[in-house]
């Protein structure tokens, strides 16, 4: 089987980590990875789409009419990404008349979207479409029975019309701690674990109630659950759990701290890949459940 | 105690707002159907930031017309919005607000009242094919095992003038806040 690998720009560019894990977890579990050449950023939310409807979907056929020339659905391993690349989609699919001025405009370089991709994240796609089945056969250690405080990201889960595959309950998802259970671990829910983590437009405007509302997100997190890691669905969210916790945790502004791990990163590692690589650039204290994982 | 501000709407409200959001892709007729049950503050990440404007006070204001509101917001508002779509998920008549909030940045652009941050990002996006580029990537990517230039538009030139090509057929050419040339 094969899938398009969809970087956009924080994974490559700022943690390319992620990116290694994603090519190594797949890799693992049988699926041939193919490079989506000259593709960018999907466009964030905050470029194209603030600035016009078709041009949002422009920039989003661009991206998704590279997949289809090579044939192949898109994996993302980042919220913003996802979402705004299924958006785009299901706008050209509700409105045909969007769509043809994207062809109209896509045509003058020789370019054509037709449709026909499809776009996964990393867990939807883990639990879709490889199965937690042949992860748990798969996997070379496991998380010993460590407790997962599971972070989804808002764009995995809504505007759920847009999306084609997705948790049964998108204000109570389940499929996120399945894998993280699946793996050996404990991942219970908690009361904060649908609030932002504050990563996105927020974060360039109001950058300290950005930071407010993830301070307090995981204090209330770690006085319900007190997990031993963090776990995210998205590149944004990790961003947010592992360089600005670990800074905020150094400057004082936070007590405590918990490693967290992208869904990738976590993969990788249980399925084997060395740390230095899958979670190379972590900021946060991420050995000692290295360590324990492959113990 | 903070005064409550009294709304002049034959001074303030403009008649044509409605036309304009229209322009932008919104369904005017879906948005006059709220009925300011105010579900979407209720899971709204800019209300419980603090921010003064959010996810209902949004949609009221458009739906009153509150043009010079939205452009002369000093927080910046809409431009806080995350994007996350937990109204539009909520939202029990369909009336996607942040499908309003999107449509009143585009007015914004247009009227070129908008925080600084979003040039760059747009900028980044055009000349680059990335929204956001954070220096020193090449060698943290070395770092960790990969090429130091990835499989996109960045290292990527000759695509790179293709995708620049048909931004330039979009409205963007029009209301790009810096020179494309």
């Amino acid at each position: 089987m094969k899938i398009g690998l969809f970087l956009g720009c924080n994974i490559p560019l700022r943690r390319p980590d992620i990116e290694y894990s994603i090519r190594y977890m797949l890799e693992k579990l049988d699926i041939e990875v193919i490079d989506l050449d000259g593709t960018g950023c999907c466009p964030a939310f905050g470029t194209m789409p603030s600035v016009d409807l078709v041009g949002w979907c422009v920039g989003g056929a661009w991206n998704l009419s590279i997949a289809e020339e090579k044939g192949v659905d898109i994996i993302t391993g980042c919220g913003s990404c996802y979402g705004s690349l299924n958006e785009s989609r299901y706008h050209m699919e509700k409105h045909p008349e969007i769509k043809e001025k994207v062809n109209e405009i896509l045509g003058k370089v020789g370019m054509k979207y037709e449709g026909k991709v499809k776009i996964w994240n990393i867990y939807n796609y883990v639990y879709e479409v490889i199965g937690l089945k042949k992860l748990k056969n798969k996997i070379k250690y496991n998380l010993k029975g460590m407790k997962c405080g599971v972070h989804v990201g808002c764009h995995n889960l809504w505007p759920s019309r847009a999306y084609t595959s997705n948790d049964e309950d998108v204000f109570f998802p389940t499929r996120l701690r399945e894998i993280c259970e699946i793996i050996g671990g404990e991942a219970p829910a908690y009361g904060s674990m649908l609030d932002c983590c504050g990563m996105g437009a927020l974060a360039s405007l109001a950058k300290d109630k950005s930071l407010e509302i993830f301070k307090n997100k995981v204090r209330l997190m770690i006085e319900e659950i007190n997990p031993d890691l963090c776990v995210t669905g998205c590149s944004s969210c990790l961003i947010r759990f592992d360089n600005d916790w670990a800074q905020i945790y150094k400057q004082g502004d936070i007590n405590e701290i918990r490693p967290s791990f992208h869904i990738a990163q976590l993969l990788a590692l249980v399925l084997g890949a060395e740390p230095e690589k899958a979670v190379g650039l972590a900021e946060g204290p991420v050995n000692e459940i290295i360590e324990k994982i492959k113990k | 105690m903070t005064e409550a501000k009294i709304i002049n709407l034959v001074e303030e409200s403009e008649p044509n707002f409605s036309d304009e959001l229209k322009e932008m892709g919104i369904d005017v007729k879906k948005l006059r159907a709220c009925i300011k049950c105010s579900a979407c503050a209720s899971v709204c990440q800019m209300a419980l930031a603090g921010l003064e404007f959010y996810s209902n006070k949004i949609v009221h204001a458009a739906i009153l017309g509150l043009r010079e509101m939205f452009l002369d917001d000093p927080s910046s508002s809409v431009w806080g919005c995350q994007s996350c779509n937990r109204c539009v998920e909520i939202c029990p008549m369909d009336v996607k607000p942040f499908e309003i909030v999107m449509a009143i940045r585009r007015i914004c652009i247009r009227e070129y009242a908008f925080p600084p941050s979003v040039i760059d990002g747009l900028r980044n996006y055009y000349t680059m094919g990335h929204a956001v580029i954070v220096k020193g990537y090449e060698k943290r990517r070395e770092k960790v095992g990969l090429s130091p230039i990835p499989p996109t538009l960045i290292g990527n030139e000759k695509m790179r003038k293709k995708f620049q090509e048909i931004l330039k057929n979009t409205v963007f050419a029009e209301i790009a806040p810096f020179p494309l040339d």
